[in-house]
């Protein structure tokens, strides 16, 4: 069994790992020795890492296998706490009386390499089009906010020094405030559109699945994740109930979020290179999505300015972000809300009320 | 070369960031010439053109690198300054690790920006002057003889006439003649300039 090249791994029907191959010690960065008896979620990363218990109890209940003889792609983790790509085909096998599955695995980082460039192109488009994290919004209206401020600031000072000197020409002065006022109209525009955006009145309200919400975004964020050497683990709740929403916005708070979970995390050390997200039902009328982070926390002389317009402890940061996120959460009837980790990092919580039968 | 044959090239996709730049240049005399994108400016691009390029990085189409990029191949020598905007300085940086002569980033004061346009202006006016100095120094020396090529050769090595003279096999006296010579054909007018000349040549 240690000569195949696919890394094989036997475990027992409650998931304790009996069998490891060489391979699987290559891949895995695991000695056959430290894994044995130990539960196969130490192997897994993503959402696998929650589903495989349901998958197991599944199968044994109903005899509904999702992956016997089927095979699929999983996220699988390395001893380093990296994940990684693996096809796996899994066998049930009894020997001894017993029953045992057999998982085969063939890591895949390779092949998705080329496929994830693919999958990161559409999802950019998507970002683009609809996607757009509140940071990059403000940062694309700063830059156009600019322009007309520049040209004014350029015109107003020509101008003044023109005058000056003694040498104005009127007429030309006379055109330059023409274009400061036409200028000064163009920003009033800009800002009018920043302001339609995050206004309650423009927010498209629909009955919506959190879960579903999740599973939508969850590929952009888990390679946003991937590409910072960073696992995200997201969990959902059953049954959630239906909460009343602007999709496109929620899931915005919800990337804007990760995002920040990500930048706080890019000094962090291998192990703690960890972000969870959880969805789950906090009040009876309530559902909430915490996202936890193991990152340096919030410093306390600026807890009381995290959510101002403007205010940001990133170089290049806008300081929009979590304003926005703010005024999405309250037009929701919703609320933002953080709190540091009594160990380490933050968590912050988008608390949104649900859908009144 | 004069100021007066000096040329801001503006590349700005925002006319009225264009425009505005023009007028507050024309309230300092400067003559200022605006491209709407990188390739009008590449397709409009003369070596002939004298001056500084005021280039703004983010644009749509051919980026403000890319244009850079284009115009060092080119061997464009105009100066050029980046215009950056909010979140630009990675890309500024390495802007100028490619040999931008500066950046500026938006929103900026006029005098900010005036006074590096005069600095480019100024630097690019030296190389001008001192790559016509080089040429013109080619041609003095490419005049001299093969043996006033090597006795220049000597001199600006701080060889004594003596030594010179027991080096090539010639007479004191005729190496005294050569020297005057070069000295007069390279137009030095001592030998400080001397050397500084073959510097410049070798460079």
């Amino acid at each position: 069994m240690n000569a195949f090249i696919e890394a094989i791994i036997v475990i027992s029907a409650d998931g304790k790992i009996e069998r490891f191959n060489t391979t699987a010690e290559k891949m895995f960065g695991y000695k056959a020795e430290d894994v044995m008896g130990k539960d196969i979620n130490i192997l897994m990363a993503g959402p696998d890492h929650y589903r495989h218990d349901n998958y197991v109890e599944r199968y044994l209940e109903t005899g509904k296998a999702k992956i016997i003889g089927i095979g699929r792609e999983v996220q699988a983790l390395r001893s380093d706490g990296s994940a990684f790509i693996a096809h796996l085909a899994v066998g049930e096998v009894g020997w001894e009386g017993r029953r045992r599955f057999v998982g085969m695995l063939r890591d895949l980082t390779d092949t998705k390499a080329a496929e994830e460039r693919k999958l990161r192109q559409h999802q950019e488009m998507i970002n683009a089009s609809r996607l757009t994290t509140m940071g990059e919004m403000a940062a694309a209206m700063a830059h156009e906010l600019n322009q007309p401020l520049a040209a004014i600031s350029n015109y107003a000072s020509a101008s003044l020094r023109m005058m000056k000197s003694g040498d104005e020409n009127l007429e030309d002065i006379e055109t330059a405030l023409q274009h400061i006022d036409a200028q000064a109209h163009r920003a009033g525009e800009i800002i009018r559109r920043l302001r339609d955006f995050v206004r309650p009145e423009n927010i498209s309200l629909e009955v919506i699945n959190v879960a579903a919400v999740i599973d939508e975004i969850s590929p952009l964020a888990e390679l946003d994740a991937r590409a910072n050497n960073i696992t995200l683990r997201i969990s959902v709740a059953d049954n959630l109930p239906e909460i009343v929403a602007d999709q496109l916005q929620i899931q915005q708070i919800i990337l804007n979020l990760l995002r920040n979970g990500v930048d706080a995390m890019k000094d962090a050390d291998p192990e703690n290179r960890k972000l969870r997200m959880k969805a789950y039902c906090s009040a009876p009328d309530e559902v909430r999505i915490d996202i936890i982070d193991r990152g340096q926390g919030v410093p306390e002389d600026i807890k009381e300015n995290l959510f101002d317009p403007f205010f940001s402890t990133k170089s290049d940061g806008m300081g929009m972000g979590l304003a926005i996120c703010q005024t999405i959460a309250k037009a929701h009837s919703g609320r933002l809300s953080f709190l540091n980790n009594p160990k380490i990092g933050t968590t912050f919580s988008i608390s949104l009320p649900t859908k009144v039968d | 070369m004069s100021d007066a044959e000096s040329i801001v090239y503006i590349v700005d996709d925002d006319e009225a960031v264009r425009d505005s730049l023009c007028f507050l240049l024309k309230s300092v005399g400067i003559a200022g010439n605006a491209f709407s994108s990188g390739n009008e400016f590449l397709e409009a691009y003369d070596l002939g053109w004298q001056g500084c390029i005021l280039l703004d990085i983010r644009m749509p189409g051919v980026s403000g690198m890319e244009v850079q990029r284009q115009l060092s191949e080119r061997n464009c020598a105009l100066p050029i300054i980046f215009i950056t905007g909010h979140g630009d300085i990675p890309m500024a940086v390495e802007a100028m690790h490619l040999g931008a002569f500066d950046f500026i980033q938006k929103p900026f004061h006029d005098q900010e920006l005036l006074d590096r346009i005069q600095q480019a202006l100024a630097t690019y006016r030296e190389t001008q002057d001192e790559l016509a100095l080089k040429k013109e120094v080619q041609e003095r020396y490419e005049k001299l003889t093969p043996r006033e090529k090597e006795v220049m050769e000597a001199v600006v090595r701080g060889h004594a006439n003596k030594v010179i003279a027991m080096d090539l096999e010639l007479s004191q006296r005729t190496v005294e003649i050569h020297r005057a010579r070069v000295m007069e054909k390279m137009q030095a007018r001592s030998l400080a300039s001397l050397v500084k000349f073959s510097l410049l040549r070798n460079s």
